[in-house]
């Protein structure tokens, strides 16, 4: 029997299923050892076992610490797929301020029926097993922990900073045209997609490991950034809140 | 074709290196001709960087550009190398390595091309490691010269020219290049795709170019092994620790680093895959784990360390040459601006000056010392007190050489303590022709120094016990950089009791400061002359006297001797009989050390070397050398 997968989503973009469904071809390859037994993007059904769940988004309302106690009760293999899920992403931005200021300024009403509180990371609702970083998920990533899943073996995700890929890939240092890059700390997996783009590295996959974290606010601090300043870079991901 | 440029070319033996003039069209044309046939790797411009990459359009072919972002290892040792594919079941499916493509490197620096033979020292030692030696065998290597930025050293390893290890190596003369050839395959690739060049005329061997290198080490390479040897446990490391990120690019960018990992990468049917090897680097976190968790270089700083070591000292171990080439890389692309020429650097400035030498002979050179202060300490001994450059580190008991221009060199004891001041005393007694010149010396003054040298007496093993010094003679003055340095922290030591022996009242040096410590109760001293009716009204008795009514606790005594060799064949026995063990016995055994570095031979104990071992010893260490003490 094929292993059956399935993906949900809490509150977020849906970037991640939307970067799973543009794998395409290879996608096509993986079906002919899954099955994909729920996907809301793709279809309707629900079923009572799933082997792997893949999960996107942060939870956000009471409903939905709900939601997905019954997907893991239901679920061998959980698996949080993407920044909101592994870590809060981009949504705990929302936790630095007050909810009910916030809504007014989103909504301009109290918006019943969007009654949110702070968004929380799965780890914080349920245990999580593994996990994909990342806003967005890396396609190719996300198809190594499922074979590595579906060999049974444990997947890993890399233990070293963007900065790696950067190197190898020979783009040019972001400090070098003084912009601030959260490569050096931030876990590589991304093929520095962002860096090839033109951009600098924002932090989405999270910290790796063992940050280097004196060096590298003595690199910040001597591009003239105040401890604040790091702060504020860290934060647009919800990293390194321990720092 | 002349009849007599054929019989030139009849005469060229194979592997006769050929000098071919060849202007920028010939080039154009060459690459051109050289596409057809292989995949022509070159530096490419990418971002406003210098890549290596393949050459599309022969017109893009540059000849002189600044060192680019990687090395060439990432044809020849890729960060991506398929090891074998196979499938999943059932038994494993070894299919052979594809063939590696044939390959020109065109625009090989020659540091890059140090740095292949290097790769080809270490991946050919032992087991071959034939999928490098297939695309090793696959690729010809075409250099160019370079000129150095502010990153290369290469001038200070001897990489910034090459005279083996390319196949053809393009020169810049005025407008147009010199081709050189370096191998049978070079010449071929000449005669194969650029068959006008090779019917021209034979030039004269170019003149080497001099470069030049802002970062450059401030000692010649040989002294590395030397400077490394001791810097294991260096406090610099740490500091190189606390500043790098860790992110690898110093090994990932070298052009001779190669460790690397296996992994199995599959295909998406999960059916089959491929064992690749990618590279990894040292300074990785999971790079020397284990699988129990156990990490055998967990810090950065043991990391880093590591890094060097590899770089400047195990090769060389085995090869007789770094596993750097100076091209810079490392600290080019390192936010943390950790560069190799200043941490080395800095290790060969704290470095004991003895060691490593500056250039050739250097080490024997004196440096000039101010004479600060003279004074009379006795009819034939003056005490100089000397202003030097830099303040030493040195133990009691070492020496220093001195020097007068025009009469030599002579080793004098140091006597005064080692307490981190640019001032050091010396004792100079009258006798030859150098102590008269040297007595001729005024204040203001200079004179040559070289030093410090040998080991003294262990301060820090005898910090918490009680101290027997025994001095005869001039060995008095050894003894006093020790007491001094006793005295600065006297609170350290327990009892010190000073035995001093000389030949009369007058030659008894220090006698002052002697009797004001005695009587301070600070040490206590006993004097013992060999001079009837002398002045002090003590009797004519010899050193070993003073042991009559020696009270002693042997277990927590160390013993400081300095004197002749006939005061120690009396004395050590009266030390024995006192309890005293052979390791808790120090020995001043002062030769002729003439040089100071362990050549010359003249100080040698049978088959040590004074000025290296000594001059102060345990007599454990020493008691089994016939020519230490026995006559």
């Amino acid at each position: 029997m094929k292993t059956r997968i399935g993906f949900f989503d809490f509150t977020g973009c849906e970037g991640c299923q939307l970067t799973v469904m543009n794998l395409e071809n290879d996608l096509l390859q993986v079906l002919q050892l899954v099955e994909v037994v729920e996907f809301r993007e793709l279809m309707s059904e629900e079923v009572s076992q799933i082997d792997i769940a893949f999960i996107e988004g942060s939870i956000t309302r009471q409903q939905d610490h709900a939601r997905l106690k019954t997907i893991r009760d239901r679920t061998k293999t959980l698996v949080a797929l993407g920044a909101c899920a592994d870590n809060g992403g981009v949504n705990l931005l929302a936790s630095h301020q007050d909810v009910a200021v916030l809504r007014q300024q989103v909504y301009a009403s109290d918006a019943v029926h969007l009654l949110t509180e702070k968004p929380l990371p799965l780890h914080e609702v349920v245990k999580v097993d593994y996990r994909i970083p990342g806003c967005p998920i890396d396609g190719r990533e996300f198809l190594a922990v499922l074979q590595a899943l579906l060999l049974d073996r444990e997947p890993d995700l890399p233990n070293f900073a963007v900065c790696v890929e950067c190197k190898l890939a020979e783009y040019p240092c972001s400090f070098d045209y003084g912009e601030i890059c959260l490569g050096p700390v931030t876990r590589a997996g991304c093929q520095a997609i962002c860096i090839a783009g033109g951009d600098r590295c924002r932090g989405c996959r999270g910290l790796v490991d063992n940050p280097r974290t004196s060096p590298y606010h003595r690199v910040l601090e001597e591009h003239g950034l105040s401890v604040q300043d790091i702060l504020e870079q860290y934060r647009t991901f919800n990293i390194g809140e321990e720092l | 074709m002349p009849a007599d440029l054929s019989l030139t070319i009849a005469q060229d033996s194979q592997d006769e290196t050929l000098w071919l003039a060849m202007s920028q069209a010939d080039i154009l044309r060459f690459a051109r001709a050289l596409m057809q046939a292989y995949d022509v790797v070159a530096p490419r411009r990418k971002k406003g960087r210098i890549t290596l990459g393949s050459l599309n359009d022969a017109a893009e072919l540059e000849l002189e550009f600044p060192p680019s972002v990687h090395s060439p290892k990432k044809f020849l040792f890729p960060h991506w190398d398929e090891l074998f594919r196979f499938k999943l079941d059932g038994n494993v499916l070894l299919e052979a390595e594809s063939a590696a493509p044939p390959r020109i490197i065109f625009g090989m620096h020659p540091c890059d091309l140090h740095a292949v033979t290097i790769l080809d020292d270490c991946l050919f030692e032992g087991e071959t490691d034939s999928a490098y030696r297939a695309k090793r065998e696959a690729t010809l290597l075409i250099g160019v010269d370079c000129v150095p930025d502010e990153h290369c050293f290469c001038t200070s390893l001897g990489t910034d020219r090459i005279a083996k290890g390319f196949d053809l190596f393009f020169h810049r003369r005025d407008d147009s290049y010199l081709v050189q050839t370096g191998s049978a395959q070079g010449r071929q690739l000449l005669t194969d795709h650029a068959p006008e060049t090779m019917a021209g005329p034979r030039e004269a061997p170019l003149a080497l170019q001099v470069k030049r290198c802002d970062s450059h080490l401030q000692f010649p390479t040989e002294s590395l092994p030397l400077l490394m040897k001791d810097a294991y446990k260096d406090p610099i490391w740490k500091k190189l620790g606390t500043d790098c990120l860790g992110c690898g690019g110093c090994t990932l960018l070298c052009p001779s680093c190669y460790c690397f990992n296996v992994q199995d990468k599959l295909e998406l049917n999960l059916k089959e895959g491929q064992r690749v090897r990618t590279w990894d680097s040292c300074q990785f976190d999971q790079f020397a784990k284990v699988n129990n968790g156990d990490d055998f270089r967990s810090s950065q700083s043991d990391r880093q360390r590591h890094r060097f070591y590899r770089k400047y000292k195990y090769l060389w171990d085995q090869h007789k040459r770094t596993a750097c080439v100076g091209c810079g890389r490392c600290s080019r692309e390192c936010l943390a601006k950790i560069k190799p020429t200043e941490v080395l650097n800095d290790l060969f400035t704290q470095a004991p000056s003895q060691q490593i030498a500056n250039s050739p002979g250097s080490e024997y050179q004196p440096q000039m010392a101010k004479v600060e202060r003279i004074e009379v300490i006795s009819t034939e001994d003056r005490l100089f007190r000397l202003k030097i450059a830099e303040s030493f580190n040195f133990q009691p008991g070492s020496f220093l050489q001195i020097s007068v221009f025009g009469l030599g060199e002579a080793p004098f004891s140091i006597a005064s303590p080692p307490d981190g001041s640019d001032e050091i005393e010396l004792v100079v007694r009258r006798a030859g022709a150098l102590t008269q010149a040297l007595h001729r010396v005024r204040a203001g003054d200079s004179i040559g120094i070289r030093g410090p040298f040998g080991n003294g007496y262990p301060l820090e093993k005898m910090a918490g016990h009680d101290l027997l010094l025994i001095a005869g003679g001039r060995g008095l003055i050894a003894l006093r950089s020790l007491m001094l340095a006793l005295l600065a922290q006297r609170e350290n030591y327990g009892r010190i009791t000073l035995l001093c022996g000389a030949r009369t009242i007058d030659s008894l040096l220090f006698q002052e400061d002697l009797l004001e410590w005695h009587r301070s109760g600070l040490i206590d001293c006993r004097f013992a002359v060999n001079e009837q009716h002398n002045s002090w009204g003590i009797p004519a008795v010899d050193v070993s006297y003073l042991f009559r009514d020696l009270e002693i606790n042997a277990g927590r005594t160390i013993a400081a001797v300095s004197g002749p060799a006939e005061m120690y064949r009396q004395i050590n026995p009266l030390l024995f009989r006192l309890g005293l063990s052979d390791e808790d016995i120090y020995l001043n055994l002062e030769r002729h050390m003439k040089c100071g570095l362990g050549k010359c031979g003249k100080c040698r104990i049978n088959n040590i070397c004074v000025c290296e071992c000594g001059p102060i010893f345990p007599y454990s260490s020493v008691k089994h050398l016939a020519e230490a003490i026995e006559k």
